[in-house]
């Protein structure tokens, strides 16, 4: 079937197996590898994108469903050359080790400070429980994401 | 950015985005050059290649835990619309065998299944879709025989072989050891306990699962991209395997999305090149469900220890009788390696003058026992940590006064009798301890427990060996050049799989040839460019390499400056020095770019390989020089001292850990960044092994193979590590580092369970200890069974 | 390669049930497409409820408030409504999955999923939520609890569709309990949970109460006995541990690879003294 949808900004056509999964379309057909799977089945978030605006987990998504959507990948994240605050902190606060999850949970820590400017620590690794680390202990993945929440309500200002 | 992004290969050069304007000083938290790429998604993970044409190739897996196969019935699956072809051990040329040390391992089996996850056919097809319906469609005549799931069954008379030609029936591996005057010493303790420990298998759970792809030349070579820590090995074991020339086989490693010791050894490599041997020069690709996963990958190894420790009247540890059986699963798979680093380290980081212990991994038909970070120390600390405990209670002594009184200092002797001579730093850890303010007011902190819960607090000293002992050789070569753009060029053959060294690698070369982030170029493992650096693995990547490095790169400066000198027509190099980008001669000011100068040396000149070897302890602690070979003694140790503060819900059995304050020698830092990275990751993977991680395994076959059924931890089960550096120099170490991949693993089980039984007064001697166990405990404690 | 429909409206998914009558249904897929990929079920079409308008909303009609059967939990999580009426199912609703499944996942899909281990069950349950049911025939209501018949078993016919639940806002209840037992913290299968609301006098005596347990039994656990015996009680914990055994003796769990039996039934009348809590 053909199924018409916005990725990262850009309209796209494709024509793909309705019941063909979302991860599949972004890593195969569009050549978007960033967005990843390492479980199929909706227990770790590393496939996690933005569909208009929330959080979904494209490994149970079908094809089908993004019809007319606006999807963000990891790849569209960053605005141009410039990073997210969530993409900048990540790097400076060591948030990255071997780097799997962290599309997924870039992607789900960007979404929480689209919703709330000043999360506590706490809410923080709420937010961020659908996503699966297995080499940082989330510890400095939480540090960076509260030094972004910071500096996103500095520039606020 | 990478050169040539739409290139296939990775092997290729790396520049380095993420703070280009970083200078790289030892000592620095310098952010790491690799997460730039990573954070914006740019960077391929070996799952990640795809190509036009490609085929999809996977394996059909037993499923049964002990058959003779009989015959394969291929029919329908060659059949099917989209399959290409499907392979079996008839089209293996080679051995068929793989293996580190014995190599008994089928890449498809031929006579016998001795696991479920054995491979026994490998299907090439067009897609996924026609992969999975071939697979169901291929029928196995397997003829089950009776498999050994138990280690007390496989030792018994009469039992089942797991492998018929092996002389010591179901042993794989039997290590024996008498200290002093061994079991007579146990008359004269004053205080003595006993417990018998088991700890479960633990499942790596790396996020990206084996994966692989690979095309076989027009010249006939395999070209392979591979999840792997080990590609010239790899390459060994694929050449042998498969009967073909090892010069043959190019294994190139992006970042691996994780491994931990999964991927130390083969997993998808042989059968990828299998299969890349039968597409007619089309690339094939492999990557493993998570299910399957599961079921093929090597898993920590589980262990029942029996300990029996006394000491004297004042505290000190007279007496050890520790006996300890690994389930190696079916196969060698390190097993032995395994047992013998644990076997080393079944007395803990303590003086313990006499000793009785035995060792023995066994063969079952259970999953495969392999590597896994900590390689048998987590079991061995979890039984003399939480025996110490006990023996605190028994002497009536402080545990934190009992570990400092017996903890070893440089020149002492462990707990096998080898001689400490490099940099011992588990006092300092425990001082450091016993300083802190969540020590000092643990007390005021338990009394303040809210409703329906307990608190408690629970230590556990650490020792972690590093490298890989006396005979198999901990070598690296690092090869580093001045390109002709006048940028340094690391070539690392280390895989960097998250623990740093990549980065690392930029640090140091960059410190000593004084440039910047922007000045540093990278190439990743590619056995065609790279020189052959050993595993990542053994707490030994920035030891060995970095070793290698530093007089590598200390050598390029040297060749450069000297020719420098020479076109600035200085009198000697020491006049001149590298800044960014140039060298600069100090008394004229006079500048010369590196480009420049690159392009007057030769190739050889401005291209420096050196290779380091690390030194080992001659210490024989037994005679038998194959117990030798799998690493007994080791030289080079790092230490650690953990305190967890736990509280416990009545209610629920639930334990979760409020606090946790991790010590950790491992020589100088050179990165305090990479060096929390690694602390705060193992922590919270032992934190898993001690609380939640549980595999189900029901007469050989693993019954929880998801995510939902096997659970680590998340963001929200995790407390904050505090994580402090206790900096003794260790003279034979890069900078006096030491290695800090593994040590901090071994804390979080004991510590937690000191910690429960400090709560609630019941030890637990099982694990995980999931609320159901720890409620159990509880109610059994106070009388209602 | 299987059709996929993504119909917008209640009549689209009649005319396409009438064309394809063994069309499976699903909305968030949360359940359900891990159901297809582990080869339960196949189906030789879908239909995706995501986009039907008349399933979603959340309408306060006076007496009682009418939910959408596809709402996602997210919704319900904010919805100042449900937060203001429901606070029992705003918590279990709030411990479900993790954040990207509660974006997806809808309350409808909970129910007719029907899973013993259901994280709104037990709270619909107590709230004595009703579904409402479209079918050829028009439309019907019955409890939520007279619908889930067992583990995965719901009294619905293949072409009926739940369109919307409905929950009534009288009684309304002092005090609105949940608890969720599950081996982490986030994204756990319940072993255990209790839902309860609660009546107290001024001086703290329990004066009624409604109980339901999860994940103890093929569906969702209750025991009149243990509500009559809670009346009279304080919340305190030593009263409260009285009903324990009674509870022990009400819920009929099975062992499975996450928790045996005996932990589950322990857990089940354990759990009543946490309502001491809200003293």
């Amino acid at each position: 079937m053909k199924i018409r949808f916005v990725i990262n900004g850009k309209q796209v056509d494709i024509e793909s197996a309705a019941d063909r999964r979302a991860v599949d379309v972004f890593r195969e057909d569009l050549g978007l590898t960033g967005t990843k799977e390492s479980c199929g089945a909706g227990d770790c978030g590393a496939c996690t994108v933005l569909v208009n605006g929330e959080t979904k987990l494209s490994c149970l998504m079908l094809a089908a469903q993004l019809e007319g959507t606006e999807v963000i990948t990891i790849e569209g994240l960053s605005a141009d050359e410039a990073l997210h605050p969530v993409q900048e902190a990540f790097i400076e606060h060591g948030a990255v080790q071997c780097g799997f999850c962290t599309p997924g949970m870039a992607l789900a820590a960007a979404d929480l400070l689209a919703r709330d400017s000043n999360p506590t620590r706490s809410r923080i690794r709420e937010a961020l429980s659908g996503n699966l680390c297995r080499c940082t202990g989330y510890q400095k993945i939480v540090d960076a994401v509260e030094a972004a929440s910071q500096r996103m309500r500095e520039e606020q200002s | 950015m990478k050169d040539a992004k739409s290139s296939l290969f990775p092997g290729m050069t790396y520049t380095f985005g993420s703070t280009p304007g970083a200078a790289l000083n030892i000592g620095s938290p310098v952010p790491r050059a690799d997460a730039l790429d990573k954070v914006t998604g740019r960077e391929k993970f070996a799952a990640d290649y795809y190509s036009d044409d490609m085929i999809w190739a996977g394996v059909k897996r037993a499923g049964v835990p002990h058959a003779r196969l009989k015959g394969i019935d291929t029919a329908a699956a060659v059949n099917l619309p989209g399959v290409v072809d499907v392979l079996t051990s008839r089209d293996v040329k080679g051995t068929n065998r793989q293996g580190v040390v014995r190599r008994d391992q089928p890449v498809l089996v031929n006579d016998r299944v001795r696991h479920c996850g054995d491979g026994v056919a490998l299907v090439l097809a067009e897609n996924r879709e026609a992969l999975s319906r071939a697979l169901d469609l291929i029928r196995l005549d397997l003829e089950p025989l009776p498999g050994v799931h138990d280690m007390e069954e496989a030792l018994a008379e009469g039992a089942p072989k797991v492998h018929d030609d092996n002389p010591e029936g179901n042993v794989l591996l039997r290590i024996e050891l008498n200290t002093g005057s061994g079991t007579a010493a146990e008359q004269e303790c004053h205080a003595l306990v006993e417990a018998c420990f088991e700890t479960p298998w633990q499942e790596h759970a790396y996020l990206e699962t084996e994966a692989g792809w690979a095309r076989q030349e027009p010249d006939g070579r395999i070209v392979m991209v591979c999840s792997t820590q080990t590609p010239f090995r790899d390459r060994m074991e694929v050449a042998e395997a498969l009967g073909i020339p090892p010069q043959n086989v190019r294994i190139i490693v992006p970042y691996p999305g994780g491994a931990f010791g999964g991927k130390d050894g083969i997993s998808v490599q042989s059968l990828l090149a299998l299969a890349a041997l039968h597409s007619r020069g089309r690339a094939v690709k492999m990557w493993w469900s998570r299910e399957e996963s599961f079921v093929a990958s090597c898993k920590r190894h589980p262990a029942k220890m029996y300990y029996r420790l006394g000491a004297q009247k004042d505290g000190s540890l007279h007496y050890l009788d520790a006996r300890m059986c690994f389930d190696t699963g079916p196969y060698d798979h390190l097993g032995g390696v395994v047992l013998t680093l644990a076997f080393e380290h079944a007395g803990g980081p303590y003086r313990i003058p006499n000793v009785h212990i035995k060792g023995s991994a066994v063969y079952t038909n259970n999953p495969v026992g392999g590597a896994f970070r900590g390689f048998g120390v987590p079991q061995a600390t979890s039984a003399i940590e939480r025996t110490m405990d006990m023996l605190a209670e028994k002497l009536g002594m402080d545990p934190l006064e009992l570990r400092l009184k017996n903890a070893l200092r440089t020149g002492d002797k462990t707990c096998v009798g080898k001689t400490v001579v490099s940099s011992t730093g588990v006092v300092e850890c425990l001082e450091k301890i016993r300083g802190h303010n969540l020590w000092k007011e643990r007390e005021a902190w338990k009394s303040d427990a809210g409703a329906f819960r307990r608190r408690g607090v629970g230590l556990a000293a650490l020792v972690q060996a590093c490298g890989y002992g006396p005979v198999v050789p901990d070598y690296a070569n690092a090869k580093i050049e001045l390109t002709d753009e006048g940028k340094i060029r690391v070539y690392c053959g280390v895989v960097d799989m998250g623990q740093g060294t990549a980065a690392t690698s930029v640090q140091i070369a960059g410190s000593i040839l004084g440039q910047r982030a922007d000045g540093m170029e990278l190439v990743l493992p590619d056995t065609d460019r790279t020189l052959p650096c050993g595993s990542a693995s053994a707490s030994r990547c920035t030891y060995t390499f970095g070793n290698a490095l530093i007089t590598a790169s200390e050598m390029l400066r040297d060749r450069i400056l000297e020719r420098a000198a020479d076109v600035l027509m200085a009198p000697n190099k020491e006049q001149l020095a590298l800044v960014p980008g140039k060298v600069r001669c100090l008394r004229t000011g006079k500048e010369f770019g590196l480009a420049m100068l690159a392009a007057m040396m030769d190739e050889a000149q401005r291209t420096v390989v050196h290779r380091f070897r690390a030194p080992v302890a001659p210490e024989v602690i037994v005679p038998d020089e194959y117990v030798r070979l799998h690493g007994l003694p080791h030289a080079v140790f790092s230490y650690g001292a953990h305190l967890a503060c736990v509280e416990v819900d009545e209610v629920t059995g639930a334990v979760e850990v409020k606090q946790y304050l991790s010590v950790t020698d491992c020589g100088r830092v050179i990165n305090p960044q990479l060096y929390e990275q690694q602390i705060q990751g193992a922590v919270a993977q032992g934190l898993g092994y001690a609380l939640c991680e549980k595999l189900e395994v029901s007469e050989g076959r693993i019954v929880s193979k998801d995510f939902t059924t096997y659970v680590i931890p998340s963001a929200a089960d995790t407390p904050d590590v505090e994580s402090l550096a206790v900096e003794i120099h260790e003279p034979t170490g890069p900078f006096g580092l030491k290695g800090v991949g593994e040590v901090a693993t071994n804390g979080p089980l004991p510590a937690v369970a000191n910690a429960v039984a400090d709560a609630c007064g019941v030890r637990m001697f099982h694990s995980p200890m999931t609320a159901e166990a720890v409620l159990k405990a509880l109610r059994e404690r106070e009388g209602q069974g | 390669m299987r059709k996929v429909f993504l119909p917008t409206s209640v009549s689209e998914v009649r005319d396409i049930l009438d064309g394809e009558p063994n069309a499976a249904f699903y909305a968030g897929g949360t359940d359900f497409l891990v159901q297809l990929r582990a080869g339960k079920t196949d189906p030789s079409c879908l239909v995706c409820l995501e986009r039907v308008a008349g399933l979603r909303g959340i309408k306060d009609t006076g007496d009682a408030v009418r939910i959408g059967a596809g709402t996602t939990h997210v919704t319900l999580l904010n919805d100042p409504v449900i937060r203001e009426h429901f606070p029992i199912l705003v918590k279990a609703v709030s411990v479900l999955g993790s954040p990207p499944i509660r974006n997806m996942g809808t309350i409808g899909g909970n129910i007719v999923t029907a899973s013993p281990a259901g994280d709104t069950l037990p709270a619909l349950h107590v709230l004595d939520a009703e579904v409402e049911i479209l079918s050829q025939q028009g439309a019907r209501r019955a409890r939520v609890s007279d619908v889930i018949l067992g583990p995965g078993v719901v009294a619905l016919e293949k072409t009926e569709l739940v369109a919307s639940i409905w929950i009534k806002k009288s009684p309304s209840w002092g005090i609105h309990h949940y608890e969720k037992v599950g081996r982490r913290k986030a994204m756990a299968c319940a072993v255990a949970s209790m839902a309860a609301l609660v009546d107290v006098t001024a001086g703290g005596v329990i004066e009624r109460a409604r109980l339901a347990w999860g994940s103890v039994g093929p569906t969702v656990m209750t025991s009149p006995e243990v509500e009559a015996a809670l009346v009279g009680k304080r919340l305190e914990r030593g009263d409260l541990a009285q009903v324990a055994g009674l509870v022990e003796r009400s819920v009929d769990p099975i062992g499975d690879v996450r928790a045996t039996a005996e932990y589950r039934r322990i857990v089940a009348g354990a759990l009543v003294q946490r309502l001491s809590e809200y003293a």
